[in-house]
């Protein structure tokens, strides 16, 4: 039931999100000096508290910092960050990570088969998103994954999909999915 | 002990009313039980440590000094030295706890391996020691004690007892990643201190009266059984060091200054806190700055704000702190306060990443200015880290151990005077 839902809702996310800009990488890289404290100029997360952004889909990025910039979405960071920021300068930062590119491993001992099926249909087994507008959560640390869990579990962040998978889970259950995706080895590689 | 009596009492009343969920391996460990947990260690020798020792050639310290690695440590956070001095304590915000021995005492780590590991931990970053050896872990939504842990982490399962429930330290609504690194302190008193910061750059105004009820922005106290909770401690934005005057008892804490108002304000604080109850001026005001008008939501009434001891650079993350109790720096260093500035994140020049000092007057009792100790973690001329110091702590020796989460490193620095000739 649930998975059922999940790929009607994901095949209509796909469908229905286009990019609003081009978005130029190089220019992008200049601005990305005030991301990289945080999320590594590559992308590859500096501090726990930062998901890793190297090689995300460009229109995930896109989407989640006009999401704060327009308090959508709340973070004691992010808002004061992407309050700076013109769409452009969005599109070109988001174009800048996404031209790296994210392979992931999974650990010795599971297959993808062992992966949280609730998750795998958008984020793919190893965490490397299989939609536009999922982020890859691949090698992420694990209360990154857990504390957006519980925001979404508890409302304070909202989407269509997550909010639904999110609302009944328990905190291991939580904790689990986490794991599964920070024991993956995520490398991030810029573009040549 | 008292402490002690209450935390034994404490375990024997946990054994006889066990909680009904088993989140994770609490309810076999409150009981004493065994669990197939096991230690993941960290290599001391390889690449990693050779790599961090590179770095000890940029860093600077005060002549007759010297700074070495003490210890790889992974996310290396607020540290609790042990009374024994064998092992230290050091949390993440992540889900470890390390522990970290030097059995020989050569001051280098021998050893490096997670803390219970049988027990799930949730951005453990904060532990501290009672004088009589409890080890308190405040986390993110929890504070979990374990009796006599210097000598229990020599395995997997050591004996805990639970201080506040996970979910009761702060409603679970209010949880966040960011601003959620708890640090702990016993105090003179025998109670148990715990910073909360608020979540936050500045919070909504409809939730300024709830947080300054259960604390959030503040300190809250209570004793080692989780009983009796106060707010001690109103009026901050997101404190991550705090230490109690060896002599007074007073608390003196750092803060950390709001985002997004320019590369120059507000400034950083610390602060001195004389009595319970003392209210701060958050979100008022921000080491002097007016951030939320009167106009806006009224100030609380009967309360006067406290001014910081000391302004410090705008954004270079004052964190954790630490009263100067040893005896081997020199006389200038007595008493004083150590403290770590984790370094900038958005200014436009970074900041930071360096070990600060202040004597405090000795008439006044209140803190004479700030002064770099040690630095050289931030390269200058690309503005990236090498290290990014968090907390400060002090071995029995009175050498100061430095936690560096960023390059994943204890950092120790020792007074060797070169020998005359």
């Amino acid at each position: 039931m649930r998975r059922g839902l999940i790929l009607a809702l994901g095949g209509l996310m796909l469908a229905g999100h286009g990019p609003a800009l081009a978005g130029d990488p190089e220019a992008g890289r200049k601005i990305a000096v005030m991301c990289r404290t945080c999320h590594g100029i590559d992308g590859y997360a500096q501090i726990p508290i930062a998901p890793h952004i190297g090689g995300e889909p460009k229109e995930y990025l896109e989407t989640q910092l006009m999401a704060f910039k327009t308090g959508a979405r709340e973070h004691e960071m992010m808002t004061v960050v992407t309050a700076g920021l013109s769409a452009e300068q969005i599109s070109d930062v988001a174009a800048w990570y996404a031209s790296h590119s994210a392979t992931a491993t999974l650990p010795d001992g599971v297959t993808a088969a062992d992966a949280p099926p609730a998750c795998v249909s958008c984020h793919g087994a190893d965490g490397i998103s299989v939609l536009l507008n999922a982020p890859n959560l691949a090698g992420e640390v694990n209360i990154y994954i857990d504390t957006q869990l519980k925001a979404y579990r508890v409302g304070k962040r909202k989407h269509a999909i997550m909010s639904e998978i999110a609302r009944d889970l328990t905190d291991q259950e939580i904790r689990d999915f986490a794991n599964w995706y920070a024991d993956v080895k995520l490398e991030i590689t810029p573009p040549q | 002990m008292q402490v002690g009596r209450l935390c034994s009492a404490l375990l024997a009343s946990t054994v006889l009313v066990a909680p009904a969920a088993a989140q994770d391996n609490m309810d076999k460990l409150t009981n004493m039980q065994k669990t197939d947990a096991t230690f993941t260690f960290v290599e001391q020798d390889g690449e990693r440590a050779q790599a961090l020792k590179a770095i000890l050639e940029h860093i600077n310290v005060p002549d007759g000094f010297e700074v070495s690695l003490y210890a790889v440590v992974p996310d290396a956070r607020s540290m609790a030295v042990a009374p024994q001095g064998t092992v230290v304590f050091a949390g993440t915000r992540k889900d470890k706890v390390w522990s970290i021995v030097d059995r020989d005492r050569d001051r280098v780590a021998d050893e490096v391996k997670d803390f219970a590991p049988s027990v799930t931990f949730d951005i453990p970053n904060g532990p501290c020691f009672s004088r009589d050896g409890f080890l308190f872990i405040a986390e993110r939504n929890r504070v979990l004690n374990f009796p006599a842990a210097e000598f229990f982490f020599e395995g997997p399962d050591p004996a805990v007892a639970v201080v506040v429930p996970q979910g009761e330290l702060i409603p679970v609504e209010e949880e966040s990643f960011n601003h959620t690194a708890r640090v702990c302190d016993v105090g003179p008193d025998g109670k148990l201190y715990i910073s909360l910061g608020q979540p936050y750059n500045v919070q909504p105004l409809e939730k300024i009266e709830m947080y300054d009820e259960i604390g959030i922005g503040g300190i809250i106290r209570m004793n080692t059984d989780g009983t009796g909770r106060e707010v001690y401690t109103r009026g901050i934005r997101n404190s991550v060091g705090q230490d109690f005057h060896p002599e007074t008892g007073e608390l003196w804490w750092t803060d950390n200054q709001v985002d997004g108002m320019g590369d120059d304000i507000p400034p950083g604080e610390l602060n001195r806190q004389t009595a319970a109850g003392q209210h701060f001026g958050f979100p008022w005001t921000n080491a002097g700055v007016e951030i939320v008008s009167e106009a806006d939501f009224p100030r609380p009434e009967g309360v006067e704000f406290i001014e910081p001891q000391l302004e410090l650079t705008a954004h270079a993350a004052d964190l954790g702190m630490s009263f100067y109790k040893g005896a081997s720096f020199p006389e200038e260093y007595q008493g004083g306060i150590f403290w770590a500035q984790h370094g900038s994140w958005n200014r436009t020049t970074p900041v930071g990443a360096r070990v600060m000092f202040t004597a405090l007057d000795p008439e006044t009792g209140d803190a004479t200015g700030a002064q770099v100790f040690a630095d050289g973690w931030l390269d200058e001329e690309t503005g990236e880290y090498r290290g990014r110091p968090m907390d400060v702590a002090f071995l029995k020796d009175g050498s100061m151990l430095i936690s560096d989460d960023f390059a994943g490193a204890i950092w120790r620095i020792a007074y060797n005077p070169a020998p005359s000739e």
